[in-house]
């Protein structure tokens, strides 16, 4: 039981990392976006292409590294153009419509993924060794350690970012008001680049580490990664960093232990369905969300 | 008959006349295509007119298309496998749509993705429910893929029936009104929560029958793609390349992604892969459309409709204006609301037709309206005014019941206090709102029609299907709707669309509204808001009408006291949710306590100066 | 006060603007010299808050133009108008409610890259308003409505503007609130120098106005200076309230 909660844990961390990109693309710019899972993907596939095949004998080879670094790059360039040519034209329309575009985008890059790579599930050698930690009974690979730690890192790098730097307490002013972080001189166009090129390297990061730990990616497949990770962020409250990456570790933890007690495929997915439509029914701007914010 | 109508016509008859020429193979793809254009033109009708977005139609489909085998391949007639699947994929839908009674948007958009996403992963993974091995005989008449393809033509002609009978009857335009002006439409008698399961109930039955076709088609269903999250996507995409709310766009649509990669495959020698390039430009599209051509194909076809029609002239452009005066109600105005003789500047003996007694409203914690008492004289103007936020608003939200108020609200004698906001208007009160309770998508006439909610007193889905006389009472309603649109001047207009109209336009579109539904108290907040001063005098002038012509009793809740001054009988005047004066409006322009709440202390102080 | 020529700061010319299909400013003319405070007057809906938002670019502009000290802002984006000079206190405060009342004032001086100078302006700040000094770590969402007034203001003054824009700032405040929230305006034009231009519904401000115009409608329908401030408030209460006939 307890290593299925650690297993789970460090499952909802990589959705974490794509929970929280979800949700600082929100804050900022009042976008759901559903495409955050096959921006990831698209750059761990351009990463997998473009990496040397580390040496034979060797557990880790720096050049399996800059699958992540390719990953993380094309991530937020990505996220980069995608703000400025299709969600910055979308601003004053029905936030549906934005939403129904990232659909698009995920539909457009998955398919580009299956015409580029193939359909084949793509291998992936861990881009941060081969190494195994076991924790109370848990047997950790790499990936997913590294997903742990690069989770709680990134919440430490937000927490420092929004409280300590002059560029988040823009963000901040402009997620608040964005009328009145205008007026005070924040330029919030460049607010909204940065949330969706942040999000776009944290989805590079979570794919790179995800492949590894799930055994190789496919297209499509990180369509259903990130829909945990909008669970997640659902649950927490769209508008809440802290709620992505508790309501990510819940889904990821949920996950593990409901699946590991019921064989019937799908039951696991049913418990995750299940919670994010009893928090949206029971308590709709989520766990640590704020009311009326969404 | 305009032009473009004879167009669509010649070219709906030769698509089909030239389709019938295709060989059988290209039938049965083609079938294919009705399958997905009807389960696209059922989620149109969620999108469309709710405004909600479902992810979750490829599921429905799968629901009808499984649930159609199920029943078909026990031995069941055809008929009756086709409407058990369409019961059962409604009540899917139906159940998928709860949550939207609680939330909206974009978190209904995630609840429907999680249902695909259940559904392709524990639904249509269970043997029981797919019917795997099993199959459904296709009835004798059906058996060649011309009859079959004519059977799916019928039903796509059905599908398109169904969608016209929403539009023109009530429950089309209540959903629209759910969608663009929620709780403003409780007063003409919408119910938000059943108008929303009624959407997705008649969503989720067109998609059955989409579903079923799918199933009479296949006869047995190994493959359960067509059914998955990455269809649903695709369904969206049709909808919004086709444009939401054209079932002709959407049809093309379904042709182009669906039917032509599949005709392409059917053409020798080609070295074209279209079954990979036609999904991935589909996405493209998709992301194009929305940025760049939100209205889709539809919309070029209504741009070519409009262009054909003004080329032959069938189409004038009116002024967006009513005509100046009020009309005096001639036989048929009578007819409408009795005409009463008065017209009165003092107040009358005669009994009050609202009583508002110690008035409380409070929003999580704040006192909007504290013990508010008045009360208004059949056959009056009455004005209320006083400064922002002074509860003038909050007011006619407690008399039409959008605001939870305390205290006695008597209206006729009937206590308002506690009833629901959609039977206000049955008993007899209407109202206008500060931010017009308009859909700006619909038509002026549908506008109308819209206020008289109360009056269609059928139950929804029975109007649908036209029957009970459903057809004969929208008739009256739609007479009543022109003749109330003669009275305010506005009959030219009748079938403009309310946004593309002129502000000061489309606030006597509101008042006609509200008049059309047949009130005898009719509440006005701020109606001379954002017209200029020419327009405002003249809406003076149209209240007086109201009142004198039409028999009437007016609130009138006005920033411009001029205007309050010259047509009312008496007025009110609040503060911070506190009646500070009441009489002749004169008297009460004059009072200090009033001068003071407008003008601040500077303002009595100049005033007592002037003595 | 009124006798001396002073250089003008803003000028508004034939500003025309709306939302949609509503156009709500016709040719509005209006301008304020430095050092002065100007009041523009109007009830409800005459088009006030729409003239500041087309002013600082927040509202499409349809036709006119706007200077500012000479040069021509018409077409200036909202986020610029900061650091030329121009700080606003918005409708309804605009108060950033998860931020504290420090970081209010570090977004107010957002403009200024120079970090000693973001330290004086803080200082200054917390030097004419005490009470937030005593609260600067309080989330300003929790002020009562009178010290989110004040915050509005001493935000305002963070970038050292030459022209302050003041929207309604006695909307929602009770009667001696709003006497205080004028002093407090005053002061500042006192003593900094500060050119003011106050949109107001309440006539309070025409006490401490050197100038005003009067908006209804959308459009300038008055306006005074000096010794005639005092005719146009008996001229504004007509306005509001109606003429009376020879009383």
């Amino acid at each position: 039981m307890l290593a299925r909660i650690i297993t789970g844990l460090s499952a909802g961390a990589a959705y974490a990392l794509v929970a929280v990109g979800v949700v600082l693309i929100f804050k900022c710019t009042r976008v759901l976006s559903i495409a955050q899972g096959e921006i990831g993907a698209f750059g761990f596939f351009i990463g997998l292409r473009w990496a040397a095949r580390g040496i034979p004998g060797l557990g880790w080879h720096p050049a399996r590294f800059t699958t992540l670094v390719i990953a993380v790059v094309v991530g937020a360039v990505l996220g980069g153009l995608i703000e400025r040519i299709v969600i910055r034209p979308l601003v004053d329309r029905p936030p549906l419509d934005a939403l129904i575009a990232t659909l698009g985008i995920a539909l457009f890059l998955a398919l580009l993924e299956k015409e580029l790579f193939g359909t084949a599930t793509q291998f992936a050698p861990s881009p941060v060794g081969e190494w195994k930690v076991t924790v109370l009974g848990a047997t950790l690979i790499a990936p997913r350690i590294v997903a742990l730690a690069a989770a709680a890192a990134v919440a430490l790098a937000v927490f420092l970012f929004f409280s300590r730097t002059r560029f988040g307490l823009a963000v901040r002013a402009t997620t608040g008001d964005s009328t009145v972080a205008q007026l005070m001189g924040v330029r919030v166009n460049r607010v909204y680049r940065f949330a969706w090129v942040t999000a776009g390297a944290l989805a590079g990061l979570a794919a790179a580490l995800l492949g590894p730990a799930f055994g190789g990616l496919t297209p499509f497949a990180m369509t259903s990664f990130s829909l945990r990770a909008l669970a997640g962020a659902v649950i927490g409250g769209l508008d809440s960093i802290w709620g992505a990456i508790v309501g990510s570790l819940l889904v990821g933890v949920l996950e593990a232990v409901v699946g590991g007690q019921f064989t019937t495929p799908g039951t696991a997915e049913l418990a995750v369905l299940l919670l994010v439509i009893g928090t949206l029914v029971a308590r709709p701007q989520g766990l640590l969300g704020t009311e009326g914010a969404t | 008959m305009p032009a473009s109508r004879v167009a669509t016509v010649v070219a709906v008859v030769a698509t089909i006349g030239g389709s019938l020429l295709l060989g059988d193979v290209k039938l049965s793809i083609l079938v294919g295509v009705i399958v997905t254009a009807i389960a696209a033109l059922g989620l149109d009708v969620l999108v469309a007119r709710t405004g909600e977005l479902s992810l979750a139609h490829a599921a429905f489909l799968g629901v009808g298309a499984f649930t159609a085998i199920n029943v078909g391949s026990r031995g069941a007639p055809w008929p009756v496998a086709i409407l058990v699947a369409v019961a059962t994929t409604a009540a899917a839908a139906t159940i998928a749509g709860l949550p939207s009674l609680r939330i909206h948007g974009l978190q209904v958009a995630i609840t429907t993705l999680a249902f695909q996403e259940f559904a392709d992963v524990f639904l249509f993974t269970r043997t029981d429910v797919t019917a795997a091995g099993r199959t459904w005989e296709r009835p004798a008449f059906l058996r060649t893929d011309v009859r079959l393809y004519l059977f799916a033509l019928s039903l796509l002609t059905l599908v398109l029936i169904v969608r016209h009978r929403v539009a023109v009857t009530k429950a089309g335009r209540t959903f629209l009104a759910v969608r663009d002006i929620e709780d403003r439409a409780r007063v003409f008698g919408v119910e938000p929560g059943p108008s929303k399961l009624l959407a997705y109930a008649i969503s989720g039955a067109i998609v059955g029958l989409g579903g079923s076709l799918f199933a009479l088609k296949a006869g047995s269903i190994s493959a359960k793609d067509p059914f998955l999250l990455l269809e649903s996507l695709q369904l969206v995409a049709i909808l919004v390349v086709g444009g939401t709310g054209s079932a002709a766009g959407i049809v093309t649509a379904s042709v182009l992604v669906k039917g032509l990669p599949q005709f392409i495959s059917t053409i020798p020698f080609t070295h074209l892969k279209p079954d990979r390039i036609v999904p991935i430009t589909s996405a493209g599209l998709l992301v194009v459309a929305v940025v760049a051509a939100p209205e889709g194909i539809g919309g070029v076809y209504r741009a070519a409709g409009r262009l054909l029609d003004r080329l032959t002239g069938a189409r004038r452009r009116e002024r967006p204006e009513p005509r100046p005066h009020v009309v005096e109600a001639g036989a048929d105005g009578a007819t409408m609301l009795p005409h009463v003789e008065r017209p009165l500047s003092l107040r009358m003996p005669v009994p009050a037709l609202l009583e508002a007694h110690d008035v409380r409203v409070e929003y999580g914690g704040v006192t909007a309206l504290d013990g508010v008492s008045l009360e208004v004289r059949r056959g009056e103007i009455v004005g209320l005014i006083g400064a922002n936020g002074a509860g003038k608003s909050t007011f006619f939200n407690a008399v039409s019941g959008l605001a939870p108020a305390s205290g006695s609200i008597r209206f006729r004698g009937v206590e308002l206090v506690g009833r629901r906001a959609s039977i206000r208007s049955a008993l007899g009160t209407s109202r206008t709102f500060q931010d017009l309770g308009l859909v700006r998508a619909e038509s002026v006439q549908e506008n109308v029609l819209l206020a008289q909610t109360w009056l269609a007193r059928y139950a929804a889905p029975v109007g649908i299907l036209g029957l009970g006389g459903t057809v004969r009472t929208e008739r009256e309603l739609r007479k009543r709707g022109a003749i109330a649109l003669e009275v305010f001047g506005l009959d030219h207009l009748a079938r403009e669309r309310v946004g593309a109209l002129p502000y000061g336009t489309m606030r006597i579109v509101e008042i006609a509204a509200a008049v059309a539904a047949g009130p005898d108290l009719l509440l006005l907040d701020e109606a001379t808001a954002g017209l200029g001063p020419e327009e405002s005098h003249e809406l003076g002038d149209r209240f007086l009408a109201i009142r004198d012509e039409l028999g009437l009793t007016l609130v009138i809740v006005e920033h411009h006291v001029p205007l309050v001054a010259r047509v009312c009988d008496y007025a009110y005047c609040l503060e911070s949710g506190v009646l500070i004066a009441e009489g002749k409006p004169l008297d009460v322009t004059a009072d200090p306590r009033v001068v003071e709440s407008f003008l601040g202390r500077a303002g009595t102080a100049s005033s007592g100066a002037d003595r | 006060m009124s006798g001396a020529p002073l250089e003008t700061l803003l000028a508004v010319e034939h500003l025309c603007s709306g939302y949609g299909s509503l156009q709500v400013l016709f040719n509005v003319d209006l301008d304020v010299r430095a050092g002065e405070v100007v009041a523009l007057m109007g009830s409800n809906g005459a088009g006030k808050t729409t003239t500041l938002r087309a002013i600082t670019g927040q509202l499409r502009k349809t036709a006119g133009t706007v200077r500012f000290a000479g040069v021509d802002v018409t077409r200036e984006r909202t986020e610029a108008l900061v650091a030329r000079g121009i700080s606003v206190v918005p409708e309804g405060r605009g108060m950033l409610r998860d931020l504290t009342v420090a970081e209010n004032l570090e977004v107010g001086g957002y403009a200024m890259r120079d970090r000693r100078a973001l330290i004086e302006a803080t200082d200054r700040a917390y030097t004419s308003f005490p009470i937030l000094g005593e609260r600067r770590d309080q989330k300003a969402g929790r002020l009562s409505g009178g010290q989110q007034q004040m915050l509005a203001v001493a935000r305002a003054l963070m970038s050292n503007p030459q022209l302050l824009l003041v929207d309604e700032a006695s909307l929602g405040l009770s009667p001696v609130m709003t006497e205080t929230v004028f002093a407090l305006i005053a002061d500042v034009r006192r003593t900094s120098g500060t050119a003011v231009l106050l949109v107001e519904q309440n006539a309070g401000a025409l006490d401490l106005a050197d100038r005003a115009f009067v908006l209804e409608k959308g459009q300038v329908v008055d306006r005074a200076a000096g010794a005639e401030m005092r005719a146009m408030q008996r001229r504004l209460r007509d306005a509001y309230l109606g003429r009376r006939e020879a009383e």
